[in-house]
């Protein structure tokens, strides 16, 4: 009897029906994928200690036992930093005036209330330090980290029955993830939304796989289809990890003028540039990104005085909702994601998809 | 050793230095979340490690001061960037 190919060594380290891991924001999104048999991580990097535990419980108390994943941002670099105030005070007035000419260009609306930015403190080390501690408390099934090397947790997470998976950019980051023990290596390619290494998808899974031994890879980076899925798999993956998939979709609380946009996109409506934060990551293109893309734009400014820069304009374009202005992040994977289905039925499609894709193959080499 | 905390929150630092890390030519694959949002970035850099760690929490969360940076993305305007030892890959030998 034929092997089933979705029945990967993540199924198995996982207890989970398909090697699909659903990267969300959105716990209704979480809930409704591991409930149909796939996985799923809930982005946690922008939230509270406390607010990570309550979420964590949420989870719980809907999955009926089932594993989840909590996904923190840690950081891998910090540059010596003031306050806010010093920050600010910092920035050019060259760059002051072509964020006004946008603002006035656009008729960019003020923010409704005080700019998110500065009420958060996660500057520096310590706010994902105190995170950190909290899925360590709570005993989450499994620990993502979604640009830092996790490596200095795995003992204690390994001693609390914690799984550690650690997403990479470059075969040098595997190498030493793999090396310290992590229990599976997300290799993410520069398809990818928001931050992303610069080598593609289809050379970073095999490159990765050929040096991951029995540790589980997960293809990450423009996998919004079953070929996606198949293709994967055939690169060396166990599985797929998926954000962009999953925006649009019934559950999902992205706002809707950012879901119709992504329904209507297609790969190079994206756009990968520091211009928003100063850091390199990929996001929907929109003007803001098109105006610091044009010949008469000022040299964008290191993190986090760009987003400093810009957060007048990220807010004022979502607290007013303005199609025109808003992006999100975004891979380019985005041209298949045309209709919104509920995340069960994306789930099936894929795997539906999947099997279709190796059958086609099998087909013609039979 | 000396020990402090870092700026408005109570997580405990320790500062030390590695000899042997101390003028070692390094690279690190930085990057970050962005404050204020759900995005995080990624940066390269290069340089030279002038030894000093500072150790963050427990257990340990270690990161290193690279200076004199001989790669660095084209808006950052510091001269030195603390690394996490993770994802810091020393380039030369030691000297013996």
């Amino acid at each position: 009897m034929a092997k089933d190919p979705l029945r990967t060594k993540l199924c198995d380290m996982l207890g989970i029906e398909f090697p699909v891991i659903a990267f969300t924001h959105c716990k209704d999104v979480a809930v409704a994928v591991i409930n149909a048999g796939g996985f799923a991580v809930l982005g946690e990097a922008m939230h509270t200690p406390d607010a990570i535990a309550a979420d964590i419980k949420w989870i719980r108390d809907r999955v009926d036992g089932k594993p989840f994943g909590i996904d923190l941002v840690l950081p891998a670099s910090v540059p010596p930093t003031g306050s806010l105030d010093e920050l600010s005070a910092k920035i050019p007035e060259e760059h002051r005036a072509f964020a006004r000419h946008i603002k006035e260009k656009y008729d960019v609306p003020d923010p409704k209330g005080p700019i998110a930015l500065h009420q958060w403190g996660g500057l520096n080390q310590a706010m994902a330090r105190k995170q950190l501690d909290v899925l360590l408390e709570e005993r989450v099934p499994v620990i993502a980290s979604g640009l830092g090397s996790p490596a200095f947790i795995l003992d204690t997470a390994h001693e609390r029955g914690i799984k550690v998976f650690g997403l990479v950019g470059k075969k040098r980051q595997a190498k030493r993830q793999i090396e310290a023990g992590v229990d599976a290596i997300i290799a993410q390619g520069f398809d990818a939304a928001g931050h992303t290494g610069d080598v593609g998808t289809f050379s970073i899974v095999p490159d990765v796989a050929s040096i991951a031994g029995d540790t589980p890879v997960i293809a990450a980076g423009g996998v919004t289809t079953g070929r996606h899925l198949a293709a994967a798999l055939c690169l060396g993956a166990s599985g797929v990890w998926t954000g962009t998939l999953w925006l649009a979709c019934r559950e999902s609380d992205v706002d809707m003028i950012i879901k119709e946009r992504l329904l209507a996109a297609e790969a190079d409506d994206t756009s990968w540039s520091d211009c928003i934060s100063g850091m390199t990551m990929r996001v929907l293109k929109c003007p803001w990104t098109e105006e610091w893309a044009g010949p008469d734009a000022p040299r964008v400014l290191p993190a986090p005085y760009q987003m400093l820069l810009s957060s007048d304009y990220i807010q004022g374009a979502n607290d007013n909702r303005r199609a025109d202005l808003m992006t999100e992040a975004s891979g380019q994977g985005v041209g298949f994601v045309t209709s919104m289905k509920p995340a069960r039925q994306i789930l099936f499609d894929l795997v539906e998809e999947t099997l279709a894709a190796f059958e086609e193959i099998t087909g013609e080499l039979g | 050793m000396g020990e402090a905390t870092t700026g408005t929150t109570e997580t405990t630092a320790t500062a030390g230095f590695d000899a042997a890390l101390a003028g070692r030519r390094a690279e690190c694959d930085g990057g970050g979340p962005i404050a204020g949002t759900r995005w995080a970035g990624r940066q390269d850099f290069a340089g030279t490690l002038t030894g000093d760690f500072v150790d963050h929490g427990d257990p340990p969360w270690r990161w290193y001061l690279l200076v004199e940076l001989t790669l660095k993305p084209a808006s950052y305007e510091h001269d030195a960037v603390w690394c996490e030892s993770g994802n810091l890959f020393v380039m030369d030998r030691p000297s013996s």
